[in-house]
């Protein structure tokens, strides 16, 4: 990077600088510059969002103890049988009914070395005291962060690199929404590449013969003036030679790591690739839909739950495994994040599916991760429902600010969760736990109700 | 690393959800979360401008021909401006007459795009609203490109339009309120009642009377089921109700969320000096909905019977008679489902506030992300006091495309993707035929190449993330450039213009005959820019602009010699890509 005469900064695309980054084509960034010689930090968080009400009750099942019972009776049909279940035991927690065993779907197999490993984090009955069973209020609040608002202008994660103090300067890829559009928990921020994958970041396409004088002719258009257009083009023209420059040619996997053959490996291969490249990716999204299976969504012995829940897990374990590697391995690094707007309702419906619900798990994957269950067990007998649902025991915020704290060293809790009070850490990853800011620094008048702040641009 | 190869797409409007999307009353919404499909659901950017680095582009006010067609049309066609300069003996009487003109679409003869439409073969755009719920719900079509085959024939008959229709204002107008009223087409029940709901709710009222559109689209039943209304019941009706559509109605449709008090009390809510509460509070959003329990339509799930029609009905054995009051009106206890529901319409289309919501919007779009309050003042008054006049829409769009603000603005816009793709293909008179054979034949290399082409446009366009009609929130695809400037779709628009000067995979002809097009005479660096320059951006364009493409086409030579444009194939590459770059640059993008 010293021989980038011009400043990269943390917006990380800076007029000018491909200049310098085109000249050293054929070598590779000196990850030094990222690798947090200051001891800032450079950790990587991935978060997934498995989109449509994932149903958890069937990913992380009751498979001994009361609550094994009243899940039967709630389940005739959904039920995932003891027998599949008990090869990937996760042990058990003492509940209101007592001891509850919990064991993995046997589609989730592929995470289960890693749960064995203290990989793996589960938590249950997460979710949002706010009980809103609408897929885009829950998803727009969860990815928000801000439970019951969803006018909020900017995304948790855009609020976390808005906030965190401890980001080398030198970074040229922060974040990254792999997919095909920036969700909302990066809403806001300007310096999130959205792309669904590096063929999609190339110019090489159209007549052949001029593409590189093309390209030229591009930048200097773009050069030619300093206006937000102008900058925003440049910005792009950037990551286009970021992205050739590293990304080109293809990835391979580790051997032996076989991601599914479908978009969402071909999204987790992306952001192992960015990983890997060392171009100073610390926030990622990727999502995952097709969860919101009101009915045929089939058992545990097969079906279209189990499908997907296939592809999920394959995905993450392939993830895990590609990125396990190097010295300290990126693992060491990593978190990955997964979540859902909510879970679905304890009993099937008479469609052999389940309606929306309420509390759901979440998984925690890291390699600084404390394995095993976690959280508060709320119960599946009638009085411990809620209208029906799992109950919510844990706020998903409390999981999020634990891994923003102790793994991503941003305190700054009041500004990324407005709202949010009474933090204390559940115990899901290691690292040290710093004093939690609780002074408002976020605040654009919108979230406080303030009328006046939209009236001049929206009324 | 592999993505699909942009020469062998699947239309993803057209992927069929793994999932069948099931008779649950919800069911049809596993769609919009199917896999393979990545939903863009959580996406919903606010639609208001934002501060941004950089400086204040340096951008010089362009002829007035060049502001009224690349805002009140998509921008020109070659002649366009010829046309426009012969209206009139100075801008004002030009720009009138050539409002007024578009104001009237009828009077506009439309040969050229009517034969391109027929020529394209659309099979559903003329159906019925019955025939559109028979053909292509009841019937359960295996394939899904034939149950969504409405809405995706109405989308290529709207980039049609939008390319070769020479009555853009009226497109414009359908685009605009399209997007107001936003809904989500390629879906279960929506995409096959897309056609009704494009020409019978946003073409039939365009330029109307904001009311009877209000109306149409209330009753719709896309719109009743995309908003979940027609499960909008008096509760111990069918045991549900539902404010989905109400509260959206209040905030996305009509009065705005800007004038939103949220929970206060309704008795608190401020008034205007003629006892007009100023906002809505929940309460009028309960009681709009309690309005409108009862709209709903012959569908077959609900009734636990075959639906049959797919026509809108008023239940009045559903609806809820209690009184109710809305903005400070009392609509007495005891009414129908459609005289209540008609009511509150009534009170909403009347509202100043949704006077102001609908006239900066208008003005937004067709004026500038920041537009003066004057202007928008008062075509606001104008909407309101006009607000049973038929021609309500028309009289407003008048003021306001007349207006000094109109003339004066430039450069705070920039063109979305759909505006630059087809802006591209207006000046570089492109002829593109948006076609697809329905059901796709199994193998794409069987495929026509126009359906090749369109295909390949879509997967392209797609990641610009302006799908039309593929919108998933309820608010429309955002109008302010900020929301357009992530790289994201500047590269990927930046492909497609790539992608439009090459040749069609199968037939290996050039999309664009930019070689045929070049006039005889024209065959320097210099003269070969200008020429195109003017196409391109039928302006005089910044000096520094137009030295990178004379540099570009001169490629170290003398630019006033003669370029062996007929007999060398690398110049005629060089002038495809030098065209394609003009495509791509910041001046191309102003509006």
């Amino acid at each position: 990077m010293s021989s980038c005469s011009c400043q990269i900064t943390r917006r990380g695309f800076v007029m000018g600088c491909s200049a310098a980054i085109a000249a050293l084509s054929g070598s590779r960034f000196n990850s030094l510059a990222f690798a947090s010689p200051d001891g800032s930090n450079n950790e990587t968080l991935v978060v997934l969002f498995l989109r449509g009400g994932q149903d958890g009750l069937n990913v992380v099942v009751p498979s001994g103890g009361n609550d094994r019972g009243f899940y039967q009776s709630l389940r005739p049909g959904l039920q995932v049988p003891v027998a599949s279940v008990q090869p990937y035991n996760l042990g058990s927690v003492v509940g209101p009914n007592g001891q509850t065993a919990f064991g993995l779907h046997p589609a989730a197999a592929p995470l289960y070395p890693l749960f064995q490993d203290g990989k793996l984090a589960v938590i249950q009955a997460v979710g949002m005291s706010a009980n809103e069973r609408s897929h885009f209020d829950s998803m727009n609040w969860m990815e928000l962060g801000t439970p019951g608002v969803s006018n909020t202008s900017s995304g948790w994660l855009t609020r976390h690199l808005q906030t965190a103090g401890n980001l080398p300067s030198g970074i040229l890829v922060p974040s990254l929404a792999v997919g095909g559009l920036q969700p909302l928990s990066q809403l806001g921020s300007d310096e999130t590449i959205n792309m669904g994958s590096p063929g999609d970041f190339s110019l090489d396409i159209g007549p052949w013969r001029y593409r590189d004088l093309q390209r030229v002719t591009l930048r200097n258009l773009y050069e030619s003036d300093t206006s937000w257009l102008h900058q925003a083009g440049l910005q792009a023209l950037d990551a286009v030679d970021i992205i050739e420059l590293y990304a080109s040619g293809g990835y391979t996997p580790r051997p032996g790591v076989s991601y599914p053959d479908t978009w969402f490996g071909q999204n987790l291969q992306t952001i192992a690739q960015l990983v890997k490249l060392d171009v100073g990716l610390r926030v990622a999204t990727v999502d995952l839909g097709g969860w919101d299976t009101h009915e045929n969504q089939g058992n545990g012995s097969g079906g279209y739950f189990s499908g997907l829940l296939g592809e999920l897990c394959g995905g993450l374990a392939a993830l895990y495994e590609d990125l396990d590697e190097g010295s300290p391995p990126h693992t060491s690094k990593l978190t990955v994040v997964v979540m859902s707007e909510f879970g679905r309702r304890a009993y099937e419906n008479s469609a052999q599916g389940c309606d929306h619900g309420h509390g759901n798990n979440m998984f925690v994957l890291s390699g600084n991760a404390i394995g095993g269950l976690h959280g508060s067990w709320p119960g599946l007998a009638q009085g411990q429902l809620n209208e029906g649902d799992l109950e919510v025991t844990t706020d998903f915020r409390r999981v999020l600010s634990e891994i923003l704290i102790r793994r991503l060293g941003n305190p700054a809790l009041s500004a990324i969760f407005p709202g949010y009070s009474g933090y204390s850490p559940l115990g899901v990853v290691q690292g040290p736990d710093l004093p939690v800011d609780a002074q408002p620094i976020f605040s654009d008048g919108f979230e406080s109700g303030d009328l006046s702040a939209w009236s001049t641009v929206v009324g | 690393m592999r993505g699909p190869n942009p020469s062998h797409p699947i239309p993803s409007l057209a992927i069929q959800p793994a999932a069948r999307a099931g008779r649950g009353l919800f069911g049809a919404f596993s769609n919009k979360l199917a896999p393979g499909y990545r939903a863009p659901s959580g996406m919903r950017r606010p639609d208001r401008p934002q501060p941004e680095p950089g400086t204040s582009p340096a951008v010089t006010l362009p002829p007035l021909a060049v502001v009224a067609l690349n805002r009140i049309a998509f921008g020109p066609r070659p002649g366009d401006i010829e046309a426009f300069q012969a209206l009139g003996g100075n801008d004002d009487a030009r720009l009138t007459a050539y409002v007024d003109q578009q104001l009237n679409p009828a009077s506009i003869t439309d040969t050229d795009c009517n034969g391109r439409i027929t020529a394209s073969q659309y099979q559903t755009l003329g159906k019925s609203l019955t025939q559109l719920f028979q053909d292509h719900h009841l019937a359960e079509p295996q394939d899904w490109e034939v149950r969504i085959q409405p809405a995706l024939e109405t989308e290529l008959a709207t980039w049609t339009r939008a390319v070769y229709s020479k009555r853009q204002l009226f497109e414009s107008m359908v685009h605009f309120w399209h997007n107001h009223f936003s809904a989500y087409a390629y879906e279960f029940i929506e995409g096959p009642l897309w056609a009704h709901y494009d020409r019978d709710v946003m073409r039939a009222n365009a330029l109307g009377n904001f009311r009877t559109l209000l109306e149409a689209v209330t009753r719709s039943p896309a719109m009743l089921m995309y908003l979940d209304n027609f499960l909008n019941f008096a509760d111990g009706g069918l045991g549900y109700s539902n404010e989905n559509f109400a509260r959206e109605q209040m905030e996305l449709h009509c009065l705005g969320a800007v004038v939103s008090y949220g929970n206060t009390p309704r008795a608190n809510v401020p008034v205007d000096g003629n006892g007009v509460p100023l906002g809505y509070c929940e309460d009028d959003v309960k009681d709009l909905a309690r309005c409108l329990t009862g709209w709903t339509f012959d569908i077959d799930w609900i009734w636990q019977q075959p639906g049959t029609t797919g026509q809108p009905v008023y239940r009045n054995d559903l609806h809820s008679t209690e009184a109710k009051i809305l903005l400070g009106t009392p609509i007495p206890a005891g009414g129908t489902a459609l005289g209540d529901g008609q009511a509150a319409l009534d009170v909403l289309a009347q509202h100043p506030a949704t006077g102001r919501f609908i006239a900066r919007k208008l003005c937004r779009r067709f004026i500038g992300d920041f537009p003066p309050a004057a202007i928008v003042d008062s075509a606001a008054a104008l909407f309101t006091s006009l607000w049973q006049a038929p021609d309500q829409i028309k009289q407003v769009m008048r003021h306001i495309l007349l207006s000094n603000e109109f003339k004066t603005t430039w450069g705070e816009k920039i063109k979305r993707p759909f505006e630059i793709v087809v802006s591209s293909l207006r000046a570089t008179n492109a002829e593109m035929r948006f076609y697809y054979q329905i059901p796709f034949p199994a193998d794409w290399n069987t495929w026509h190449p126009d359906m090749q082409d369109t295909s390949s446009l879509h997967w392209l366009f797609e990641k610009g993330n302006q799908v039309i009609f593929g919108w998933h929130p309820p608010n429309g695809h955002p109008d302010v450039r900020g929301a357009w400037q992530a790289s994201s779709p500047r590269v990927a628009l930046w492909r497609l213009s790539s992608w439009l000067v090459d040749q069609q995979q199968a037939s290996g002809v050039w999309r664009l005959n930019v070689i045929g097009q070049t006039p005889i005479g024209v065959r320097t660096a210099n003269e070969i820019v200008d020429f195109w320059v003017g196409r391109v951006f039928a302006r005089s364009i910044p000096v520094a602009d137009r030295e990178q493409f004379v540099d570009f086409m001169a490629a170290g030579h003398n630019p006033d010699f003669d370029l062996p444009l007929d007999t060398d194939e690398a110049t005629q590459d060089r002038l495809r890509s030098l065209v394609a770059v003009m495509l791509m640059s910041p001046e191309f993008l102003w509006r």
